[in-house]
């Protein structure tokens, strides 16, 4: 009530003002730059008994309201341009040669994810390791394979026929076992090993960098305990090192996801290489075809994302005092709290003085 | 079990400065000794090269007549295998300076941890270490992560883990620098149990009063070299060396 009367007083001195001199304009009011003395006659401890009124951001408004138009813009012409053709979408989003190279997509991305995270701490540990010959070999390794493009690795290890018709293994000038190189790798296998060999040169780099980030006394107090090495990593450095390696981790696995699309160009018919077959089959159809691969990477991505987050969630666990309510959780917590907010507001306008019931605005507990 | 520490020509150096310079010391089976000195002269890495986190570049410590971290191989000492030390090291309890608990494991896993990796069963490892918590009043945090206790909780619980292998030995670094003023005392509180219980215990401290009231041997350390060295009575109260009584002048003040 008394707030809504100071702002009444405002008001109205503003209306008196335009009759003033511009000098003493609303001076009573106004008296909020840094230093200005406070006027006399303000009964400061009446105002402390109220609540804060909190800043406002008018200009926060503007800017979104102009943000939220130009975007309706581009929205409608999702529905108002024909070229979209979304009827053509909505037929080849299922069609079966779409989910067939979405499947080689999904098998190649994920055995190569797997693979390059166990290889990846493998080379992390070489790298740290106190053995010299180890750490070069995995600098050395890291070196080349961040170096060379994936398309050329991709490229080479489908000549690797004309390079090692056969590819054996023995005992150096001693006796040898040899297989022809093609009978032993089928092309998804190859595609495979060379997704996985640039990707485990990241996520090497991305797992020592988790290893360096956990505290040295961690190190030293598994050791003080004499926690045999091996449950030293495993139980005490690794879970700790996941925390700052999963995000990063993530994000690796969603170029992943993306540089498989290379598959295409070794002759692996991925989801992009479909859709660009299709594309050269169906020349009138590219928009939607486009648009279907589009919609399947959004998916898959936003699938990876939500793993991501329960994950982060599930290694944050002691390094926050109270882990933050999930989205489900958050969801959940709002209509509860509506629902009970709504029942204290009406039991205390009906109960309670008016005053009690100004003092817990919104019922937000 | 308890059992007396020898060391022996304790000498060690960081990139050309020397922090030890051959100390020598021995300390009584079951006694409380308490290493004082000003930063800088050497007592935590004196305190460390007792379980081997820090490697001496000569001389030795033995435990209850078993080297530590080394062995005797023809005319020279030579630094055993991890595993061996690993080992040796359970028998020798640690508490450091910043608590280093894992954070990523509750309150009982921390203390249950040595005890399981060693091949305690689960359950036995279990109930010991709800003993231990219960000894250091903390039996009703088992199941809290590390980061919701205070320091104070977190350093007794550092302790209980330190006791979970049932070691001769307890070693602590400076266990109650890092805690606000009003929690030192919980803390001191349980090593002043813990003495007399027949381990040997070496406390690095500025706690003087502590160190008065609960060390039966107090060492004076400066720029590596062991200066003076007796019961609290005579270090504290009447110290030989013009060094302890400028040390001591200090902290007091």
């Amino acid at each position: 009530m008394s707030g809504l009367s100071t702002r009444v007083r405002a008001a109205s001195d503003g209306g008196r003002a335009s009759a003033t001199p511009p000098g003493e304009r609303g001076a009573p009011d106004d008296a909020t730059a840094p230093g200005t003395p406070l006027p006399p006659g303000i009964d400061l401890k009446r105002l402390a008994e109220r609540p804060v009124v909190p800043l406002r951001h008018p200009v926060r408004w503007v800017i979104t309201a102009v943000v939220l138009v130009l975007l309706l813009n581009v929205v409608q012409t999702l529905f108002t341009n024909p070229a979209w053709e979304w009827s053509k979408v909505g037929t080849w989003l299922f069609a079966p040669a779409i989910l067939k190279g979405l499947q080689l997509t999904l098998v190649a991305t994920a055995i190569s994810a797997v693979v390059s995270f166990l290889g990846g701490i493998v080379v992390a540990l070489g790298r740290i390791s106190g053995n010299p010959v180890l750490s070069t070999l995995s600098w050395l390794y890291i070196w080349l394979f961040r170096s060379v493009p994936l398309i050329l690795v991709l490229i080479f290890l489908f000549n690797l026929g004309n390079l090692y018709p056969t590819i054996g293994i023995g005992v150096p000038f001693g006796p040898q076992l040899e297989v022809p190189t093609f009978t032993l790798l089928s092309s998804l296998a190859l595609g495979v090993i060379g997704l996985s060999l640039s990707e485990i040169a990241y996520s090497a780099e991305v797992v020592r960098s988790g290893i360096l980030a956990v505290d040295q006394g961690q190190h030293e107090a598994a050791k003080a305990l004499g926690i045999p090495s091996r449950r030293q990593f495993t139980r005490i450095v690794l879970p700790q090192a996941l925390r700052s390696i999963v995000p990063a981790y993530v994000n690796q696995i969603i170029g992943l996801l993306k540089a498989s699309s290379l598959l295409f160009y070794v002759s692996l018919l991925d989801l992009f290489g479909v859709v660009q077959n299709l594309g050269s089959t169906y020349p009138t159809d590219i928009i939607p075809l486009l648009v279907v691969a589009t919609i399947w990477y959004l998916v898959l991505t936003s699938a990876i994302s939500v793993v991501q987050y329960y994950i982060e969630r599930f290694y944050a666990r002691g390094s926050v005092r109270v882990l933050p309510a999930t989205p489900w959780q958050r969801v959940r917590g709002g209509l509860g709290g509506l629902v009970r907010s709504a029942r204290s507001s009406q039991s205390s306008q009906s109960s309670q003085s008016a005053r009690s019931s100004h003092s817990s605005p919104g019922g937000v507990r | 079990m308890s059992a007396a520490i020898e060391i022996h020509n304790a000498t060690k150096s960081y990139g050309g400065r020397t922090v030890l310079k051959g100390v020598d010391l021995t300390l009584a089976a079951g006694t409380v000794t308490v290493i004082l000195g000003p930063s800088g002269s050497g007592k935590s890495t004196l305190l460390r090269a007792i379980n081997h986190l820090e490697k001496l570049d000569e001389g030795y410590v033995a435990l209850g007549g078993e080297l530590i971290g080394v062995t005797v191989r023809g005319d020279r000492l030579k630094e055993r295998r991890e595993r061996d030390i690993l080992r040796q090291r359970s028998r020798i309890g640690f508490v450091f300076q910043n608590f280093n608990l894992f954070p990523h494991l509750t309150v009982l896993e921390n203390v249950v941890e040595a005890p399981v990796a060693q091949g305690v069963r689960a359950a036995d490892a279990r109930s010991r270490a709800l003993a231990l918590l219960t000894r250091v009043g903390l039996a009703d945090k088992a199941s809290a992560y590390p980061r919701q206790l205070s320091g104070g909780q977190q350093q007794r619980v550092a302790i209980a883990r330190a006791l979970a292998l049932d070691p001769d030995v307890l070693l602590f670094d400076e266990p109650t620098s890092a805690l606000d003023p009003e929690l030192v005392g919980e803390v001191l509180q349980v090593i002043r149990t813990l003495a007399g219980s027949g381990k040997t215990l070496v406390v690095v401290t500025h706690e003087i009063g502590f160190a008065r009231e609960v060390a039966d041997h107090v060492v004076f350390l400066d720029e590596g070299v062991l200066l003076e060295q007796g019961p609290p009575a005579e270090v504290l109260a009447a110290p030989r060396h013009p060094r302890t009584r400028d040390f001591l002048d200090k902290v007091l003040a």
